[in-house]
């Protein structure tokens, strides 16, 4: 098969990722990278000597609906070996629509891409992050790539090719959007958590803990006597077995000794690091990276070596 | 309003065991009502409860998928339909058109539910699939419905925004867990419900499969589960640079 | 006195009208819910008098008061023509209505004081303002009776005024009738009813053996005639005393319930009508406040049973579906995975690991079987009280064996949070379990595994010897079985918090102490203490969910702790060590916090 390996230019920085994945495909299918944009040029994200502008669709978003109608009409012209997407909210309802839409298979949030020139292998997590599955879909496959997987993609020069694929409508229309508050506590969805626990003395302390978070991209999180008992931080922030579970790339338990009351919330957290100055504290148990040592200096080198490292 | 809800009997991940070599055994593995399905039961209840109407429920899967339609009944579903297929062999696609075969042949349906994603593979497909396959409408990442009449307004989380949508009955949704708390049927209920009705059919038989591979699972492993406990030594400067440099290892820092 | 002018005759015979209203309803009422009057009946509430009264709680001397001093005053008004020709009779009732009077002071006083606190407490409880003016008409009421019994009283020395005492008594008595004849009722018919008994709508295994259609149980109650006839008598019975309010821990932390309140409730809701739903009057969160520490029950004067209110209910919103997050994740990992906090229930023998600990599979000949309890067997603090006490029975050479993997959660969390099926479930398949391995013996070092196995299982068929294992260390010490040398007994200061479902359900107190006393140097006493002792929190399901409050409940008793002077709380129940390691850290008193079995198990 002869056909491209195309990336759709959902957003920037998960789209230069997904460029980065295509790659791996294309050599091993020995075909091209093209990015795929809709209605009009995205900027920014490159990674193909040719790019694909499909026009007809209009206006500044795309919605998931929209993006799979048009890029199905397009593979049915132009049969791409595979379709890339990042594993978005909207990529990924984008890839299912499209893969429906096409009858093929759908591979879902996968790392480490490779192909054998007849279809697409890749590695996820399943059952809770505890099995890693390798599964394999024939080309023409629809990809969606983990984010955070694979670094951006170099940028290359690029000449545009445009495709009519007519009016595309949905039948549902976007009303409004807003952003989500900016310091609004999602625990459940934050990729980054850092958590304060007893050890932290005063309740202006806390303001320390939360620029760690700022700087980190995270959201602040507590143990139960924070809020239940102090009432320093709202209950929405307590997490635990009474409080929210939390399931974040990165928990940062700061000061927090590690009742099971609290493990129970966090338990399933990717990668755990915590602080405390008791090197007996069961949280060290439920950590893969301790520091035995006093939050209150900590903290600080913390913030310090993050911003020399931005 | 007539509502179906879409429920799947997931591998309980807590419960899991690996063989020797590591790998999951999944035959006759611990199973459950997949998290967020409860969400979306919840969700078909409430929408019962508002416009009057009956919640359906649909399975595909094992003979032990019969267990989770059951809590479903439990929780306050009306009917129940079981399509039986081999949970282990079928892909999103293929779990996706025995659904819409299934709900088509009871349907048609005002609204069509389903949550965001399994609990155990968690591939988010079958949804939008469904969406297609049963062409109508179709919202995901719903936090909020609101029908009113012929039309809906649906408020769909993503990663830093909520979009506010409008969209026209029927339509298919998936609904995210800040969605609602779902109800906690009791070991009574479940008993009573035993004796709400359940269609059986077949999967094979009402979607044959077509010429397509779809995706197929290669092989699994385990991943080490258990906590690494690395303790770093060295002042708070050395320190902080140390767990620093292996967070970036890890790829957990942003 | 002399002895027969009109208005003499007339005051008496209202008065032995009145005495005669008094024993018609306590008659009627005894009829009414077939209640025996036999004297057995009445040696036993004697006998359970005296034992309350032992508890040195002021408020059953009052109490005592009370009924003496009504007795006495009604035998002198219907004596009254014959006490002039019993001098010795009347020097008694004279000597008798002293410290009566006294008492009975002392219940006035004690009843203002209660007017003004259940002011404060209408303030944090939901309460309708017909609710308000209904419970102050009733406190005055009750106030009037025991004034005007005092009165009389007083006036057993003022011979000349035996009319106006024939007139007292004859309006007390008539408010006696009308108000304390259903508590006296309900005490005498409910004194030997144990604090751990719960009403049990339905047996599981009846329901899986086909011989119950699951269609027709009713668990909860969602109107105010789904009480049992004696449950409304219960109620009914409740005059506002308050006692239940001073002793309960939620009130204390400014939880929105009373249970004073609560009863009261429920009784006005039934005379406005039997169908009324009680969801009308009672908010959701003041039933899930209460933490099933039963100081309520233990404290109530006249036997009312609030606790069969709270379950009852609780059981309500667990079959309409009305729970948090934290209660209902709670309870779908109970269903899931047989332990309340989800964790995989096969590995909860990993704290035994390399210790040489039998299961019961690979030693089924084990003398005792140690039931280890959630806590326990996944918190890695509590899992301390499971290898103390494997070291102490190890130094003493008991033969004993765990089940490992195959134990579940006792239910103990579901039963009190109101999801009886998902009990009886648990409970039926552990019965079955320990039964399969022929178990005669169990220790327990959770109160609540050791109260459902010891009083609730049987009811499910269980016939297990349970011992709580401060019983069973404090009898392997006095055995000499376990011995603590002189050199290493403890130089600390110790106070012991009792555990509620330990001290006060199963009366276990003395040994804890004894095997304490051994222990340490320096022990001392909180003024709550033994089966007057102050919840820390977690009972009644508490430790799973959150409740609004002014304070901690653990908050309150680790402070009370604190005020001993004792550097360490000695605990005898993982929640309460899990409850006080949290307060200690906040009230920053520096105590920390071990079980019992950790304590001894430091000197051996």
């Amino acid at each position: 098969m002869s056909g491209d390996v195309w990336v759709y230019s959902e957003s920037e920085g998960v789209s230069a990722e997904v460029a980065s994945a295509a790659q791996d495909v294309a050599r091993g299918a020995s075909a091209e990278v093209r990015v795929v944009d809709i209605g009009s040029p995205r900027q920014g994200i490159r990674g193909s000597g040719v790019r694909l502008l499909l026009k007809g669709p209009s206006g500044p978003d795309v919605s998931p609906a929209v993006a799979a109608e048009a890029l199905a009409r397009a593979a049915k012209d132009l049969s791409p070996v595979a379709v890339l997407l990042g594993a978005t909210r909207d990529g990924r309802e984008a890839a299912s629509r499209l893969a429906a839409k096409l009858g093929v298979g759908c591979m879902a949030e996968v790392v480490k891409l490779a192909s054998d020139g007849q279809g697409v292998t890749g590695e996820r997590n399943v059952y809770a992050g505890k099995v890693v599955a390798k599964t394999r879909c024939q080309f023409p496959a629809v990809v969606t790539v983990k984010t955070g997987a694979y670094p951006r993609a170099e940028a290359l020069p690029e000449r545009t090719q445009e495709v009519e694929v007519g009016q595309v409508s949905d039948r549902s229309k976007v009303v409004g959007r807003e952003k989500k508050a900016a310091g609004g506590v999602d625990l459940r969805s934050a990729k980054v958590i850092v958590s304060a626990g007893r050890g932290v003395k005063k309740r202006e302390d806390l303001s320390m803990l939360e620029d760690l978070a700022v700087t980190m991209h995270g959201a602040l999180g507590c143990s139960r006597p924070l809020s239940a008992d102090l009432g320093w931080l709202p209950e929405e922030h307590h997490i635990g077995l009474t409080g929210v579970t939390v399931k974040p790339d990165l928990y940062l338990a700061i000061g927090i000794s590690g009742q099971l009351q609290h493990v129970a919330g966090m338990k399933d957290s990717k990668i755990v690091a915590s602080i405390n100055t008791d090197k007996d504290a069961p949280i060290f148990q439920a950590s893969d990276y301790c520091i035995v040592g006093d939050l209150y200096q900590v903290v600080p080198a913390l913030r310090r070596a993050l911003s020399a490292r931005r | 309003m007539k509502i179906a809800v879409c429920v799947k009997h997931a591998v309980d991940e807590a419960e899991l065991r690996l063989d020797t070599e590591g790998r999951p055994v999944l035959a006759g593995a611990a199973g459950k009502m997949s998290t967020f399905d409860k969400n979306a039961v919840e969700e078909g209840l409430r929408l019962k409860s508002a416009h009057q109407g009956e919640v359906v429920v649909f399975v595909v899967g094992a003979a032990e998928s019969k267990k989770t339609l059951k809590e479903a009944l439990a929780m306050g579903a009306d009917r129940g339909v079981f399509v039986a297929a081999d949970p282990l062999v079928i892909d999103a696609l293929r779990t996706a058109s025995m659904l819409a075969a299934a709900i088509r042949r009871s349907g048609p349906y005002d609204v069509v539910i389903c949550s965001e994603g399994s609990s155990d593979t968690y591939t988010g497909q079958v949804p939008p699939m469904l969406g297609e396959l049963l062409g109508v409408a179709y919202v995901g990442y719903a936090r909020k419905i609101e029908v009113t009449g012929g039309s809906a307004r649906v408020e769909r989380s993503l990663e830093d925004s909520v979009e506010a949508v409008e969209t026209s009955v029927p339509f298919a949704v998936s609904v995210v867990s800040e969605i609602n708390e779902p109800r906690y049927p009791t070991l009574v209920q479940i008993m009573q419900a035993s004796k709400k009705p359940i269609e059986e059919l077949n999967g094979g038989e009402i979607a044959p499969p077509g010429t397509i591979s779809g995706v197929e699972v290669v092989s699994m492993s385990s991943q080490p589960s258990t906590r690494k406990h690395v303790m770093i030594e060295g002042g708070p400067d050395e320190a902080a640079a140390k767990l620093l440099d292996a967070l970036s290892r890890e790829g957990v820092l942003k | 006195m002399a002895g027969l002018d009109v208005g003499y005759l007339a005051a008496y015979a209202i008065s032995f009208a009145s005495v005669a209203a008094v024993a018609f309803a306590v008659v009627y009422f005894s009829r009414r819910w077939s209640v025996s009057l036999g004297p057995a009946r009445i040696w036993g509430l004697g006998r359970d008098e005296a034992r309350r009264l032992k508890t040195g709680d002021p408020v059953f001397l009052m109490h005592l008061s009370i009924a003496l001093g009504v007795g006495l005053t009604i035998a002198d008004a219907v004596l009254a023509p014959a006490m002039g020709m019993a001098p010795l009779l009347l020097a008694a009732f004279r000597v008798a209505s002293v410290p009566l009077a006294a008492g009975l002071a002392v219940a006035f006083g004690w009843r203002v004081q209660r007017y003004f606190q259940s002011r404060r407490v209408g303030r944090e409880v939901h309460v309708t303002e017909g609710f308000a003016s209904a419970s102050k008409t009733l406190q005055i009421v009750l106030m009037a009776a025991i004034a005007l019994t005092t009165s009389e009283l007083v006036l057993l020395w003022f011979p000349a005024l035996g009319w106006a005492d024939l007139l007292l008594d004859a309006a007390r008595n008539s408010l006696v009738a009308g108000y304390y004849a259903r508590p006296s009722i309900n005490l005498f018919a409910k004194f030997d009813r144990p604090l751990a008994s719960l009403r049990t709508p339905f047996n599981l295994a009846d329901v899986m053996a086909g011989k119950t259609d699951p269609e027709a149980i009713k668990v909860g109650v969602g109107k105010v005639s789904d009480f049992t006839a004696d449950q409304s008598l219960s109620f009914d019975s409740c005059v506002e005393i308050g006692a239940c309010e001073a002793a309960c821990p939620a009130t204390a932390a400014g939880r929105p319930l009373s249970p004073r309140v609560l009863v009261r409730k429920v009784s006005l809701l039934s005379r406005a009508g039997r169908e009324s739903d009680p969801f009308t009057s009672v908010a959701e969160d003041e039933l899930w406040s209460c933490t099933s520490c039963g100081a309520c029950v233990a404290s109530c004067p006249v036997g009312v049973k609030h606790l069969d209110v709270i379950y009852d209910l609780r059981r309500e919103l667990v079959s309409k579906g009305k729970l948090d997050k934290e209660k209902s994740g709670m309870l779908a990992n109970l269903a899931q995975s047989q332990n309340p906090y989800g964790f995989k229930n096969s590995t909860r023998a990993g704290w035994a690991e390399g210790l040489g600990i039998d299961t019961l599979a690979a030693n089924p000949k084990a003398e005792y079987l140690y039931w280890v309890g959630c806590v326990s067997s996944f918190d890695q603090r509590a899992q301390r009280i499971a290898k103390a006490l494997a070291k102490i029975l190890k130094s003493a050479g008991v033969s004993f064996a765990i089940l490992g993997g195959e134990e579940m959660c006792v239910g103990d969390p579901a039963r009190r949070l109101g999801e009886e099926g998902r009990y009886q479930e648990l409970a039926l398949q552990n019965i079955e379990k320990l039964n399969s391995y022929g178990v005669k013996k169990i220790i327990a070092t959770c109160p609540h595994c050791f109260n459902a196995l010891k009083n609730e299982y049987p009811q499910f068929g269980a016939k297990f010897d349970v011992v709580y294992h401060t019983q069973l260390i404090s009898d392997l010490i006095r055995d000499g079985k376990v011995s603590v040398p002189r050199e290493k007994v403890q130089n600390i200061s110790v106070t012991l918090h009792d555990a509620c479902y330990a001290s006060r359900y199963n009366s276990v107190f003395d040994q804890p102490r004894e095997a304490l006393a051994a222990s340490v140097h320096d022990l001392r006493e909180m003024g709550r203490r033994k089966e007057k002792t102050f919840c820390c929190g977690a009972g009644g399901s508490n430790y799973w969910f959150n409740v609004p409050h002014r304070r901690s409940i653990a908050g309150i008793r680790a402070e009370e702790a604190a005020r001993t002077g004792a550097k360490t709380i000695a605990t005898e129940c993982p929640f309460c060590l899990s409850m006080f390691d949290d307060a200690t850290k906040v009230t920053n008193s520096g105590m920390d916090v071990r079980d019992v079995a950790e304590i001894v198990a430091e000197c051996i």
